[in-house]
């Protein structure tokens, strides 16, 4: 049994070296290198009368780093990033509380609207964001309406920042309900009987016994929602207006329309740094709080 | 199960024929009309597969990541000299083209490709102003002029209602061209002043946009557009089609502005060069040339396609322009190298980032 698992973990180890580990190296390799005058690179070898020689430079770093613009996206990025992550949880805790507490026969059903919007592509569901949200849409209509109702000026919401936000929680909610509902489903319901009976108030029931043995399930949505709102590049575009810009934005420009390869990739593996250290954190943190639980 | 091999072998068989009979397009979407396509196909016997694209950069960037099988390709002049240079292309056999002689002389002669060895015109469109009619006049303002969209006194009316063009090449020409300066000016002391220019009227816009701003201009959310010209011709025809109680304008600014060429061109390694061949000439026919003009409204190169034409749009002089018109015309020419791409990608992420 222990040897046909090991031989069961051949096809996905291979494919993960071959399609993310040799790329990320490529990528890496790429960042040093050139770039090509048609787009593409130059080669990472110069072959000369005298053999080869290594033509790679550290050129695409100098640039990131040479002024804020660059960095000061990346922290902007890892802002709007971390507020969404922060919102999801907000959101998506008591509604996987509250899916995990109802009748079992009920669940299936509301996992299923949980993960319904998933059945329509991502693109068109933010277009659907964009009509809703244009000024003459019907749900800022009705806001307006009731604003206009309190003496309070119309507001804007599709093209700014805060459409950015809105619309990257409602992608990203259902990869946080998710694992909290593998976790708080789990959990047992005695472990809150016997804190009742020791005398814990409800407010203590949840924050000294739910809330830290669900932290696994914390850790997970949030690196879940976190990392791909990171790098994030088709909500701004289409939802962001003039300010809503991200380093997905840049980095995707690079390789689309620049075709600067080299900066691109840089651009790419600072920000895969900056993930893989915090998906460690998160792993070692709710590692952590695995033992304790 | 004899049948099932018996049909197997004979789909093996075919599968070689029916793939020989086959031209590969790679075009922009929505640049061709499909009736085209099926006189092309009913011609030819043969089939047309097409595939589409929405930007030159994305193109180029697929065929540089090793995309292969493409007959025909349809790429604008500011990227066909980079695509010859690069040995992409093959040469064109003009003894296979007598409808050549359609397109009218001045089209011919493109710099990118001199003696048009490569390339055929094909369509082009002009960069300018989209606008809703019943808001420019009420608000009174003037709408052929760049500062429509550059000049915060002009833009405080119509804050939140406007948007430009999400191209760093087409948003960096206009502005040079309203600060008086060359389209494809390089000097860095030009790009600096179009920053600022841009700097001070972003507030007022509401995106950078090049995908749906038609739709919000035929819908009246957006009243005036950096655009281009088959776009407003298509946002006025579905405003005129609905009646919803306003028109669509087309402004060409007095200063200038681009007016951008796309062009026929065989790759080099094209499966069927015959074949593209022959769809080229069957294009350049007067009668198959028109509609796609009217159908999307581009500008058209073709002479002879002039008598099918609706006359309402040769009319539009942003489309058809006049002598007069031709002359506040520039042509976008490549970026001489990458050490210019990397400073206009750069200049870009600046003008969106702050």
């Amino acid at each position: 049994m222990e040897r046909l698992s090991r031989w069961l973990a051949l096809p996905p180890l291979a494919y993960l070296c071959a399609l993310f580990g040799l790329p990320l190296l490529l990528m890496v390799l790429a960042s040093f290198q050139w770039p090509g005058e048609f787009g593409g690179l130059e080669p990472a070898l110069d072959r000369s009368e005298d053999g080869y020689r290594l033509n790679l430079t550290l050129e695409s770093y100098h640039r990131l780093g040479e002024d804020g613009l660059y960095l000061g996206l990346l922290l902007k990025s890892f802002l709007y990033a971390l507020v969404t992550a922060l919102l999801c949880l907000l959101l998506g805790y008591p509604l996987a509380q509250l899916i995990a507490r109802s009748p079992s026969r009920w669940r299936g059903w509301l996992l299923l609207l949980v993960v319904l919007p998933f059945w329509s592509n991502f693109l068109i569901r933010i277009y659907a964001w964009m009509i809703l949200l244009s000024p003459e849409g019907l749900l800022l209509g009705v806001l307006n309406a009731l604003l206009a109702w309190f003496g309070l000026g119309p507001v804007q919401l599709l093209y700014t920042p805060a459409a950015v936000i809105l619309c990257m929680v409602y992608v990203h909610l259902p990869f946080m309900v998710l694992p909290l509902y593998v976790n708080l489903e789990r959990q047992d319901p005695a472990l809150l009987e016997a804190a009742r009976d020791l005398g814990a108030s409800r407010w203590q029931c949840f924050w000294r016994v739910t809330w830290p043995l669900s932290l696994p399930g914390v850790y997970a949505g949030t690196a879940l929602v976190f990392i791909p709102a990171f790098g994030m590049f088709a909500i701004p575009d289409l939802v962001g207006g003039t300010e809503g810009i991200m380093i997905g934005n840049v980095i995707r420009t690079q390789f689309l329309e620049a075709r600067d390869w080299p900066f691109g990739s840089a651009l790419a593996i600072v920000m895969t740094l900056v993930i893989l250290v915090l998906a460690w954190l998160a792993a070692w943190l709710a590692r952590g709080k695995a033992d304790y639980g | 199960m004899r049948t099932l091999v018996l049909a197997l072998g004979l789909l093996v068989a075919a599968l070689p024929a029916a793939a020989q009979n086959r031209l590969h397009l790679y075009i922009w979407s929505d640049y061709i009309a499909p009736d085209v396509i099926a006189a092309f196909e009913s011609e030819c016997g043969c089939q047309v597969v097409q595939s589409h694209y929405a930007d030159n950069e994305e193109m180029l960037a697929k065929l540089a990541a090793g995309a292969k099988g493409y007959d025909l390709i349809v790429p604008s002049t500011e990227v066909l000299g980079g695509m010859i240079k690069q040995n992409m292309l093959q040469p064109l056999d003009k003894s296979r083209l007598p409808n050549l002689a359609n397109i009218e002389i001045g089209f011919l002669d493109n710099p990118a490709d001199p003696d048009g060895r490569y390339s055929v015109p094909y369509a082009y469109t002009v960069t300018l102003i989209g606008y809703n009619t019943r808001k420019v006049e009420e608000l009174g303002i003037d709408p052929h002029s760049w500062s429509v969209i550059f000049d915060p006194a002009v833009l405080q009316k119509i804050k939140g209602r406007v948007t430009v063009l999400d191209s760093p090449r087409e948003l960096l020409a206009a502005a040079l061209i309203y600060l008086g300066h060359p389209a494809n000016s390089l000097d860095p002391a030009h790009w600096k002043e179009a920053a600022e220019v841009i700097r001070q009227a972003k507030p007022y816009w509401a995106a950078f946009n090049a995908a749906s701003y038609m739709r919000q201009l035929a819908a009246g959310s957006i009243w005036v557009a950096h655009a281009y010209s088959s776009d407003i011709f298509q946002a006025r025809e579905e405003v005129r089609q609905a009646g919803r109680g306003f028109d669509i304008g087309f402004a060409l600014p007095r200063e200038g502005a681009l007016v951008g060429m796309d062009n026929l061109v065989i790759h080099r390694d094209a499966p069927r060069p015959d074949l593209a061949h022959q769809f080229i000439n069957f294009v350049l026919d007067g009668r198959q040339s028109a509609q796609l003009t009217n159908l999307i409204g581009a500008g058209n190169p073709n002479r002879a396609a002039r008598p099918y034409i609706r006359p309402d749009i040769l009319e539009i002089s942003a489309i058809f322009p006049d002598a007069e018109t031709l002359r506040r015309l520039q042509v976008p020419e490549e970026l001489p190298s990458a050490r210019e791409r990397r400073a206009l990608s750069r200049w870009w992420t600046e003008v969106k980032a702050r």
